[in-house]
């Protein structure tokens, strides 16, 4: 039977990579998610988990560290935030194009200036393209359970991939929530023992990462790009599967709340998305047709299910959490996903951005509310004023709150 | 989906076979321009020191006759086996002071 604990994000994570069994793990601190690392430090004192513990002299030293274990067949772990993920930035193509399925537990955290403990999801952003599977989680609850299906759909022959696993810094690292932990029976059933191509052997020995001539350059690229076209299946195979073993409810991509009738959603990912359900029945009181669609991995991007979800609604509202100086949007990153995967549809959805949660900001219920009032407005213009609106510093942002907004 | 002409295929994550001996397409020779060599036989006391520290693992042992053995196609000239020789056994020179120097050139290997 299944037994309900009160974790943070950071706990219920550590749970879910001992009951994972991982073997090889490499810590070093930088918050929010050190505290990930600390309960798994005590997990292998106490004797509670078998696995080799290993302090790196810093986040490139951690992803080294972690890559060598998955090529020599362990199960490794690791993990980092803000500017730690940053500083091993030139591990994550050896890792993914070597296909080492290694964890990184990642608590986000803003990039310096200016030096923020708080979450903003610029930091795995920026990282996005290199080959990663790469999700977030909304509660404690979610986290424990990423971890478990990103390391089997990770693991799988067809994928072999490595995985962030995310949670905003502070919101759900830090903030305890109920958290039902399966009985390891089950963990055993769905997560199968990590089975390596062509382990590290002294008595068959392999090279990994040779040197390898120009003509041999594309061919690996194009393995990494069709392991990330066979990941959605596995994915979909994968939470399936988990769903009946841990009686759970998961949509593999898209969570939808108040969807059925809405006019309008708020696109959205990771811990965010709690205030945003209050949020969307506080406007639905007011007769405000809303809803939510939460984006549960954007690498690999739902492109065909996010045409198929966000075709029905008139106006789609992008809360970013991340920022693209420059791009093509003139602010976020998820709007280029959003509006690239909706080009080719007869009927097309009016999309705009807002930038909200940076730099550890909380995205207010205000903040929520404004939204929508944009929203509104665009459905009744039938086109959009901007592609990105900075929340707290719009001219009709100072109109809104002023009015009582 | 797509495909891969048989000549380019690429084991997954390129780990392949070690072929546990030279590797002949990864001739590296031609990248030297000086290169070691037993100036004083008789000073080697077979302390290992070359051994250990080249980095291409250039030097090996002949217990036999008890002399270290260089091999001149992997050696990029790098010299820190002269630079760690405790016996200053050995030492460096130009490569085409010798017969059969390499010389550096068209193409990296």
């Amino acid at each position: 039977m299944a037994k309900e604990f009160t974790y943070s994000g950071c706990a219920a994570s550590a749970q879910a990579c001992k009951m994972a069994k991982v073997e090889v793990i490499c810590s070093y601190p930088i918050r929010p998610y050190t505290a990930i690392m600390m309960e798994l430090a005590k997990m292998v004192v106490n004797g509670e988990l078998d696995a080799e513990f290993v302090h790196g002299e810093g986040e490139h030293a951690q992803f080294s560290v972690v890559l060598g274990a998955s090529a020599a067949g362990a199960r490794a772990l690791t993990g980092s935030a803000g500017v730690g993920v940053t500083y091993a930035m030139e591990l994550y193509s050896p890792i993914a194009g070597g296909r080492y399925p290694v964890q990184a537990a990642i608590a986000n955290r803003a990039l310096d200036p200016p030096g923020d403990f708080g979450s903003e999801h610029t930091d795995i952003m920026s990282v996005r393209d290199q080959g990663w599977i790469m999700g977030w989680a909304e509660t404690p609850q979610e986290v424990f359970d990423n971890t478990l299906i990103n390391y089997r759909v990770g693991e799988d022959p067809e994928v072999m991939l490595p995985q962030f696993v995310c949670q905003d810094g502070y919101f759900v690292s830090h903030i305890p929530g109920k958290v039902s932990v399966p009985e390891q029976s089950q963990v055993d059933e769905f997560l199968p023992p990590y089975r390596p191509h062509n382990p590290l052997n002294p008595k068959a020995p392999f090279i990994h990462g040779p040197q390898i001539k120009p003509n041999q350059g594309p061919v690996i690229d194009l393995q990494r790009a069709v392991a990330h076209l066979n990941t959605p299946k596995v994915i979909r195979q994968a939470l399936d599967e988990y769903n009946q073993i841990m009686g759970r409810n998961y949509s593999p991509f898209l969570d939808e709340y108040r969807t059925g009738d809405a006019e309008m959603v708020f696109f959205i990912l990771g811990g965010h998305a709690r205030t945003c359900r209050f949020a969307v029945d506080a406007l639905r009181k007011k007769g405000v047709k809303i809803g939510m669609v939460k984006i549960r991995f954007v690498r690999p991007w739902p492109t065909e299910d996010l045409q198929e979800c966000l075709s029905k609604f008139k106006a789609v509202g992008v809360v970013e959490t991340s920022t693209s100086y420059g791009g093509a949007m003139k602010g976020g990153i998820l709007l280029h996903e959003v509006r690239a995967s909706l080009y080719d549809l007869p009927e097309r959805p009016l999309t705009t951005s807002f930038m909200a949660g940076l730099g550890g900001e909380v995205v207010s219920l205000q903040a929520f509310y404004y939204m929508a009032e944009v929203l509104t407005k665009a459905i009744e213009a039938n086109k959009i004023n901007k592609y990105v609106q900075w929340i707290g510093f719009e001219p009709d942002w100072h109109e809104f709150v002023e009015a009582g907004g | 989906m797509f495909i891969v002409p048989k000549e380019r295929e690429v084991p997954q994550g390129v780990v392949i076979p070690s072929p546990v001996k030279d590797n002949r397409e990864m001739i590296t020779s031609n990248w030297r321009s000086k290169r070691p060599y037993m100036k004083y036989l008789d000073k080697c006391n077979l302390c290992r020191n070359c051994y250990i520290f080249c980095p291409d693992g250039c030097w090996t042992v002949d217990e036999e006759n008890e002399v270290v053995v260089w091999n001149a196609d992997f050696c990029k000239g790098c010299l820190i086996c002269v630079t760690e020789c405790s016996a200053k056994a050995l030492d460096a020179a130009d490569e085409l002071d010798f017969d059969g120097g390499v010389i550096r050139l068209e193409k990296s290997f």
